[in-house]
């Protein structure tokens, strides 16, 4: 163990509005993490507005790809691979990290590593705890809702997806019904704690046999909701919308996740994505684990809050993974805005 | 001096290595849609070819804009981590004033521009000094093509040139409107209506370098976004770094 060499990875981020770099240490220890976050920017219009995240993100880039090494107090001599997030994500957004991360290599001569956006955020668990093979994973933020498979850590399959809107998106939409500032999720979060489920809104696809999700009727019934109250006259309880909002939506990622466990009898659970940072959510799935037979409960893995937004230490763990297994890139690496995850065999019909 | 130099500006990707004031190669890629996927390639061939490092290189330079925004970035961003990462000098050049440099008609005024459609351009005037040294004229800007020609007209007025050259994208279909200017014109060659890394090598020889923290693009354009926001709340857009924190 002592005789093998420490493998440090600095990484970058930049596939929607926050521009990050990081050195990870054997894909477990963060050395160093700086996020530049530009949502004061984009509250401006009450969404991420695609070019206006590219503006940003090359104003910082080199800047921050200087302050990682020094926090984490190495130079580029002590540096094994250099890892960039090249998709799923906004085009324009993406190509800022690749080109950066491609000219430091260039510069450098220290090997590439492309990384898939979605794999970073399920190894945000790694940076926590030793995940263990077979893993499930609960992946849920701004873009996507899935329940996805790891055979070991490259080799993940998906095999639950969202059919619409993604939980963190009807979050952001609910959330400027009731006025809130993009982004929503914490806020309704909190209200939800302080509220009853009291409108009972619907849980969609509970009772189907697959574990995809919609959150469309759910988002559409809220709004309802809303709008009608509003012809009336009628002021609702904002805490007792959030709670029955959230309810409806934890109710079913709960409900689906736990029935991929008892299928697939994962040795770990993980939950990664921006959704995975939400309280409501974290205490429900650990206590559904909890109650589970001891023979098929799987050691539970919640990241730490700060590390499931967008960042590149995940990048870097998720890069870890690849380096041992050999899997560089080159120099005509691109951004790939649509990267998706393959599909488990059973979800093509 | 070996100064290499990109222009992802447009749809044309330029990479080339100068020493001093001659361009020892230039590699061009017309109507290519994919630069992230080629500009470092291209670098990497002509640094082997020429039996270079990218240490080796003591100034690098860049079309800094204004032209394609995600174009402009992927070849800023580039040059920008080389030079921060080795120390180097960097420069950013107008990509108008490359375009105009491919001129060399001292008796005429040359409007370099790109078209930035609907009648639009990213355009800019530039004459010869006696010195031989471009001279911009007509500000580097977004223009209606009425508003270009206006301004054209004014300098025509007060100024001795009395012939125009029209250098870069998208002129020839305002050909009625040039004629109406009443002065004798041309087009730049399909050649020069390109730019070449080879002339921004050139010009990068006299410019100052800058830090490459601050080397971003010259977009000439706020998006659209920004200006529908200034409009409705009135508010000042105020500089960009006061939107990103570190947190
Ligand atoms: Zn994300």
């Amino acid at each position: 163990m002592n005789n093998k060499k420490d493998i440090r990875i600095l990484a970058y981020e930049s596939s929607c509005d926050e521009t990050s770099t990081a050195v990870v240490k054997n894909g477990r220890e963060v050395e160093s993490l700086i996020v530049a976050t530009q949502i004061k920017s984009h509250q401006r219009f009450g969404g991420v507005v695609p070019e206006v995240a590219s503006r940003h993100h090359i104003e910082v880039i080199s800047q921050i790809t200087k302050e990682a090494l020094d926090e984490a107090k190495v130079g580029w001599k002590d540096i094994d691979a250099i890892a960039v997030t090249y998709g799923p994500g906004l085009v324009g957004a993406l190509l800022i990290g690749v080109s950066a991360a491609k000219a430091a290599s260039m510069a450098t001569g220290i090997p590439l590593i492309g990384v898939d956006h979605i794999m970073g955020h399920i190894m945000a668990a790694q940076l926590k705890d030793e995940i263990e093979y077979p893993a499930l994973a609960l992946q849920v933020s701004g873009g996507h809702t899935e329940i996805v498979l790891l055979k070991d850590p490259i080799h993940f399959e998906i095999i639950g997806d969202i059919r619409d809107d993604a939980a963190g998106e009807a979050y952001d939409k609910i959330g400027r019904v009731m006025g809130v500032k993009y982004p929503a999720g914490k806020t309704v979060d909190n209200w939800a704690h302080k509220g009853k489920d009291t409108f009972h809104f619907p849980r969609a696809m509970m009772e189907d046999n697959d574990y995809d999700f919609s959150f469309s009727g759910l988002k559409s019934a809220f709004i309802n909701t809303c709008h009608h109250a509003d012809q009336i006259h009628k002021k609702l309880n904002k805490y007792d919308l959030a709670a029955s909002f959230q309810a409806s939506v934890i109710d079913v990622l709960a409900h689906k996740t736990i029935r991929a466990i008892k299928q697939y009898r994962p040795k770990t659970f993980i939950m990664g994505g921006g959704v995975a940072a939400n309280h409501g959510l974290r205490e429900r799935m650990s206590k559904e684990i909890a109650r589970l037979p001891k023979s098929i409960q799987p050691k539970v893995i919640l990241p730490d809050i700060k590390l499931c937004g967008d960042n590149a230490a995940m990048i870097g763990a998720a890069a870890y993974n690849l380096y041992n297994a050999g899997k560089f890139s080159d120099l005509t690496l691109n951004a790939d805005p649509s990267l998706e995850l393959p599909y488990a065999d059973s979800m093509l019909k | 001096m070996k100064i290499l130099s990109v222009s992802t500006a447009t749809n044309h990707l330029s990479v080339a290595l100068n020493e001093d004031k001659k361009i020892i190669v230039e590699k061009n890629e017309h109507d290519e849609r994919n630069h992230s996927e080629h500009l470092d390639p291209l670098i990497n061939e002509i640094l082997v070819n020429n039996n270079l490092k990218l240490k080796d290189i003591d100034r690098f330079a860049v079309a800094i804009g204004p032209g394609s925004y995600t174009g402009l970035r992927i070849g800023i961003t580039t040059v920008k981590m080389f030079a921060s990462i080795l120390k180097k000098d960097v420069v950013g050049i107008s990509t108008l004033k490359a375009l105009a440099a491919s001129c060399s008609d001292q008796k005429s005024l040359i409007v370099a521009g790109i078209d930035a459609r609907n009648d639009n351009y990213f355009a800019g005037a530039y004459i010869i000094d006696s010195a031989g040294k471009l001279v911009n004229v007509i500000p580097d800007g977004h223009y209606h093509i009425d508003t270009l020609l206006n301004a054209v007209h004014d300098y025509l007025e007060q100024s001795k040139y009395a012939k125009l050259i029209f250098i870069g994208s998208g002129f020839n279909k305002q050909e009625k409107l040039i004629k109406d200017l009443h002065v004798p014109f041309t087009y730049g060659t399909a050649d020069q209506n390109v730019v070449h890394a080879g002339i921004i090598g050139k010009l990068a020889l006299d410019e100052k370098a800058v830090d490459p923290d601050k080397l971003l693009p010259r977009y000439l354009r706020r998006t659209q976004a920004e200006v529908d926001w200034h409009k409705k709340t009135g508010k000042p857009f105020g500089p960009d770094s006061n939107y990103v924190e570190e947190v």
